[in-house]
């Protein structure tokens, strides 16, 4: 099986060059392709993935290209982190391609859209199963590609076409740093392959400085497609394709590709503390900065992309703490309950014609699957105990703990606060209490849209016992199996999930007080959860409490963050553009149309360069 | 020379240019010979056919070891079938390109163009084999004459005589200066064969004469970049390229900027490969800051000019001055490697470029515009006129897994590559990359996510733009996920000592 791994990647692919070709007659065949193409896919990752747990591993590669004698492979790999992966990117995206054939129900340019997530899904897997940088760095290239497409399929909205546009140029940013940092190691090590990469740094043939180089460039591409800080802007933005999309690209698969790169090269960071310090600290920085733009936004999907970006923060943060299984491990949980996530607020948004939560509310008993299932999902995240979320975020605590950053422990647990917060917070507004406008004709979705939901809720509540103190380390002990040395697996003091746990809870709580209780029906809640309606019973005091530090704490925070995002970083990118039109627009004056001009710059520019050459030649010395 | 010396040449080598010479010449009195208002059409497929069987000679001589005949004038070894290969293809896709031209347009001077474009083939041809200043010479002022004309093939088009007009004007510039330069060359050696230039240049006395080749370097470089349309030649690009027809701009854009690198190979470094600079270093390590300023500006130039361009024409003008600036790149580093990468990625902006002009030239016959908004909602008009389309964006902008970046990557590693790296060079073209990633993707942008243009109609593609389509889309493709096979073949016969070979003439 694992030999024929190669196809993985071809059922996709195939499914958009079908559906590309055909385009005008396939119509209601098109989800049916898709679905067949990616089930495909879908099984043989399983099968792999089955193969690979035995602890087999498999490489082959062919000869791409000869420059000078360098020679270039191009092939595939599975090792236990990409055959992970494998399931991972199937399986969502599987799931997805059910959950369009309701969403997209009546789109005419329905093929399209399956066409467009065909190349994606290709894309990402090739990703996946590169075994060399270069590699990589064409299938990221690719990925982007149909990222752009699909944030572009809404093209006559403007805001889509300019949130296209800003997301491949700003992912572009980070690329040319990958790019650059690729070629570098290329030069250190005569090689792509991550095999020999790693043989090298392991035996000391690249400089320190080389290695904390390197590292840093190859992470700046992973800070561009996994939003992280200062390069984060583009992923609210991207909000503006299809809520499936978003589900499958912006939030389980394309943007943890930087997390991806990270783990797959882990070998390049470790060698350097400078490096796994700085992605630790960006991580930090961008869970918190993001986590609490997150608390003021309306729009359902932006609170969800900022929540993306935030979690995405602490897997890095997790990779810099030298966390390597709980990076992945968070990766993998994450994929889970915040596809589900991305896919509830789809049918919300498909039965209420909203994305505005303010004008949603009371949604709870008009959505009987859909709410559950989001419920699911806000609990996975804010990480409640016995769900998923809990077990990989408590993980990445006790790592970040273990490898002595405590500020940076404390800002994680802040921003466990902070999520737990926003995503209840969105649970309120949308479901409890009583509608805000009118909302007419709301009705569950259809079966297609729902299995997907439960199969993602199931996984959002089970996902996490694949490593667990209790019951065994298989992740750990799995991933042990691949290139990286797993030294350790941390199993930080009890307080940990305590105190993970608690301001888990004070974030629901919080959000309650906030956002429900005045609209809620008491009896529902102390049904519900009896033991925290309990601890609210005692309102008043932390009223007074949040009024006074909470509210102003919470809004100046997010001010500021939002601050700082709007006026400096787009501030600077901005600034950019406009210094290279305003360079373009004086080097057009020259070009006036007259053949005179033309020949006196040449003449210059044949003089300069004599004066140059009679001065520094020492003509007249 | 005698009529025995003559007759022991072995004048078979000369095959494809005697090929096109003589379907030119045939051309052009039946054309004397047709009547007025006869079809020209038959002389299109004959023009066709001359240059399939001139690429057909070409392909027979591959085996045919370094030849020389007439003094060294006339070379044939592998630089020269290599690139006449690039030539002669991009002379044959170009000339498809004509095949659907307006026809009515036209239809007074169909005869003119077709016997022109050959000539200025033979013109490039010619460069591509000569070894000696003389006939370097001829060959691009032939080029260069019939590209003249063909600028201005529309009599009756405004656009078209001013775009004649300046490029007759600016060709004249560069020729005095290229013509200047070789004259010094020729001062201090008494010579015009390079391979003698060389000899001479060893000489001692020459030596204390290093400045006044320096500045013949710098001559004859700017002199010849006139035709790659590089820094600081480059402006007269757009102007011409907007008011010739497409076919012609085509030409310019490709056939001939192939040629006018395969000059400046030639030229500048047969003659200039030992020889001494200024205090005896090598005279090509250098200029090498001063190339690397040039190609920067190009790129630099090129890449931001086209930022601004809502013409379509003039947008691929800037375009192909940047692509030139990129191909510069290799000239910096001396290594042997600058063959293959220029042979590479010519091969490559061939088939992405002239699959480009063929989209353009439909889509501004069906909108009668050349405004870039003509792209607006293809997609939907013409899906697989927008996919083609895309694919040579795609590659122009060097995107993984098309040709353009497997030729732009080759080049950007051969910059990094020899010790010391040209680090600033690379960089430069890492970012101009990245510029020009704003301009292609608009158009891309227009073809995907607007909607509109000309009422929602159709596009007809004509058989011979289709199959030139075709033919570049899968080359584009094939050339980036399998660059091996155009390079195992380049390898395979490719042996730099040959180009440096003196063979077989008599001093």
């Amino acid at each position: 099986m694992l030999q024929n791994a190669w196809l993985i990647p071809l059922f996709p692919l195939l499914s958009f060059i079908v559906l590309t070709a055909f385009r005008r007659h396939t119509g209601r065949l098109a989800a049916v392709i898709g679905l067949a193409a990616t089930g495909a896919s879908l099984l043989m990752a399983l099968m792999v993935f089955a193969e690979q747990w035995q602890g087999n591993s498999f490489k082959a590669e062919i000869t791409w290209l000869e420059i000078g004698d360098k020679i270039i492979t191009m092939g595939y790999e599975v090792n236990p982190l990409n055959a992970l992966m494998l399931v991972i990117v199937t399986l969502v995206s599987f799931l997805v391609h059910l959950y369009s054939k309701g969403y997209m129900e009546g789109d005419s340019r329905i093929s399209v859209f399956y066409a467009y997530l065909g190349l994606f899904t290709f894309a990402m897997l090739g990703l996946v199963l590169s075994p060399n940088l270069l590699q990589v760095y064409i299938f990221w290239e690719l990925v982007g590609l149909g990222s752009f497409l699909l944030i572009g399929y809404y093209y006559f909205k403007p805001e889509a076409k300019a949130a296209a546009k800003k997301a491949f140029i700003m992912t572009r940013i980070g690329d040319v740093g990958l790019f650059i940092g690729i070629i570098l190691l290329f030069w250190q090590t005569g090689s792509f392959e991550y095999d020999e990469i790693f043989k090298a740094v392991a035996n000391q043939e690249i400089s320190q400085t080389m290695i904390t180089l390197t590292a840093l460039l190859v992470f700046v591409g992973a800070i561009g497609k996994s939003g992280q800080l200062p390069l984060h802007t583009w992923l609210p933005d991207a909000m503006e394709g299809p809520t499936p999309v978003s589900a499958l690209i912006h939030a389980a698969t394309m943007v943890a590709a930087g997390v991806y790169l990270v783990a797959s090269a882990f070998p390049l960071f470790e060698a350097s503390q400078t490096a796994l310090t700085t992605v630790a600290a960006v991580g930090g920085a961008t869970a918190i900065f993001a986590a609490s733009i997150g608390l003021m936004q309306k729009d359902i999907k932006r609170v969800l992309a900022y929540s993306t970006v935030s979690q995405l923060g602490y897997m890095m943060l997790a990779l810099g703490s030298a966390g390597y299984t709980a990076g992945i491990f968070h990766l993998t949980t994450h994929a889970f309950f915040k596809a589900l996530l991305f896919l509830a607020a789809g049918s919300v948004i498909h039965a209420v014609h909203t994305q505005n939560i303010e004008e949603m509310g009371g949604l709870w008993k008009k959505l009987r699957l859909t709410g559950p299932l989001f419920l699911i999902g806000a609990l996975a995240i804010s990480g409640f105990p016995l769900l998923s979320g809990f077990f990989s975020k408590d993980e990445i605590l006790a790592a970040v703990y273990a490898d002595g950053r405590y500020g940076l422990f404390v800002l994680a647990l802040i921003a466990a606060f902070m999520t737990s917060f926003y995503m209840f917070r969105l649970f309120f507004m949308v479901f409890s209490g009583q509608p805000r406008s009118k909302q007419d004709g709301v009705h569950e979705s259809g079966w297609t849209m729902t299995l997907p939901m439960i199969v993602l809720g199931v996984l959002a509540v089970v996902a996490g016992y694949v490593n667990t103190p209790w019951f065994g380390t298989f992740l750990n002990d799995y991933l042990a199996q691949g290139p990286v040395e797993l030294a350790h697996e941390h199993h930080g003091p009890l307080w940990i999930p305590i105190a993970a746990t608690t301001v888990s809870l004070l974030g629901i709580l919080l959000a309650y007080l906030m956002y429900a209780k005045k609209s809620l029906s008491r009896d529902w809640l102390s049904r519900s959860f009896p033991s925290v309606s309990d601890i609210i019973y005692n309102k008043w005091f932390v009223d007074e409490a949040y009024e006074a530090t909470f509210i102003k704490g919470t809004k100046a925070a997010s001010c500021g963050g939002t601050l700082i995002d709007r006026y400096i970083v787009e501030g600077a990118a901005e600034g950019t553009v406009s210094a290279v039109q305003l360079l373009a627009k004086s080097g057009n004056k020259v070009q006036d149309g007259k053949v005179q001009t033309y020949g006196t710059v040449v003449i210059l520019g044949l003089a300069v360069i004599f004066a140059v050459v009679a001065l520094t030649g020492g003509y007249f010395s | 020379m005698d009529t025995d010396a003559l007759l022991s040449y072995n004048w078979a080598i000369m095959a494809p240019e005697f090929t096109i010479l003589g379907v030119a010449t045939l051309l052009s009195v039946l054309d004397l010979f047709m009547g007025k208002n006869t079809s020209r059409r038959p002389l299109l497929w004959m023009a066709l056919a001359g240059v399939a069987v001139a690429m057909a000679f070409v392909f027979a001589e591959l085996d045919t070891d370094v030849t020389s005949i007439l003094h060294d004038t006339y070379r044939l070894d592998f630089f020269s079938k290599a690139f006449k290969i690039l030539l002669l293809l991009g002379g044959f896709l170009v000339l498809l390109l004509a095949a659907d031209y307006r026809k009515k347009e036209l239809q007074e001077y169909r005869g003119e163009f077709y016997y022109l474009f050959l000539t200025a083939l033979l013109g490039a041809m010619i460069m591509a084999s000569s070894a000696d200043m003389i006939t370097l010479f001829v060959g691009l002022e032939l080029l260069s004459l019939s590209s003249y004309i063909l600028a201005g093939i529309r009599k009756k088009s405004g656009k078209s005589n001013e775009s004649a007009f300046k490029y007759v004007v600016s060709g004249g510039i560069a020729t005095a200066i290229t013509l200047f330069g070789m004259s010094y060359i020729f001062g201090l050696t008494g010579q015009t064969n390079l391979f003698d230039v060389v000899e001479t240049l060893q000489e001692p006395v020459l030596l204390e004469h290093s400045f006044l080749l320096v500045f013949a370097f710098f001559m004859t470089f700017i002199g010849l970049s006139f035709k790659i349309a590089a820094a600081p030649f480059h402006m007269w690009a757009p102007d011409v390229y907007e008011g010739a027809p497409i076919p012609v701009t085509a030409f310019l854009s490709v056939v001939s900027k192939t040629a006018g690198f395969i000059i400046l190979l030639r030229f500048i470094l047969l003659t200039f490969i030992a020889a001494a600079g200024i205090d005896r270093d090598p005279l090509l390590v250098q200029v090498q800051p001063y190339v690397i300023v040039l190609a920067a500006a190009t790129m630099i130039l090129g890449n931001l000019g086209a930022l601004r361009q809502r013409n379509i024409k003039r947008l691929f003008a800037y375009s192909s001055v940047a692509q030139a600036g990129y191909i510069l790149v290799p000239f910096v580093s001396n290594s042997t490697q600058v063959f293959e990468l220029i042979w590479f990625y010519l091969l490559a902006y061939i088939v992405m470029n002239i699959g480009a002009f063929a989209c353009l030239q439909t889509l501004t016959r069906d909108a009668g515009s050349n405004d870039v908004s003509i792209f607006r909602g293809l997609f939907s008009r013409s899906p697989w006129l927008a996919s083609a389309m895309t694919i040579f964006l795609l590659s122009l902008a060097g995107i993984p897994a098309t040709a353009g970046f497997a030729g732009k990557f080759g080049i950007f590693m051969g910059a990094l590559g020899p010790e010391p790296g040209h680090y600033v060079l690379a960089g430069i073209m890492m970012l101009m990359t990245l510029v020009s990633y704003v301009y292609y993707f608009n158009i891309i942008g227009l073809m995907f996510f607007r909607s509109g243009g000309t009422g929602g109609r159709r596009i007809s593609i004509a058989p011979s733009i289709g199959a030139v389509l075709v033919f570049c889309a899968i080359a584009t493709i094939g050339l980036g996920i399998m660059p091996n096979i155009a390079l195992d073949f380049f390898f395979g016969q490719f042996d730099v000592n040959e180009f440096f070979m003196n063979t077989g003439h008599n001093h």
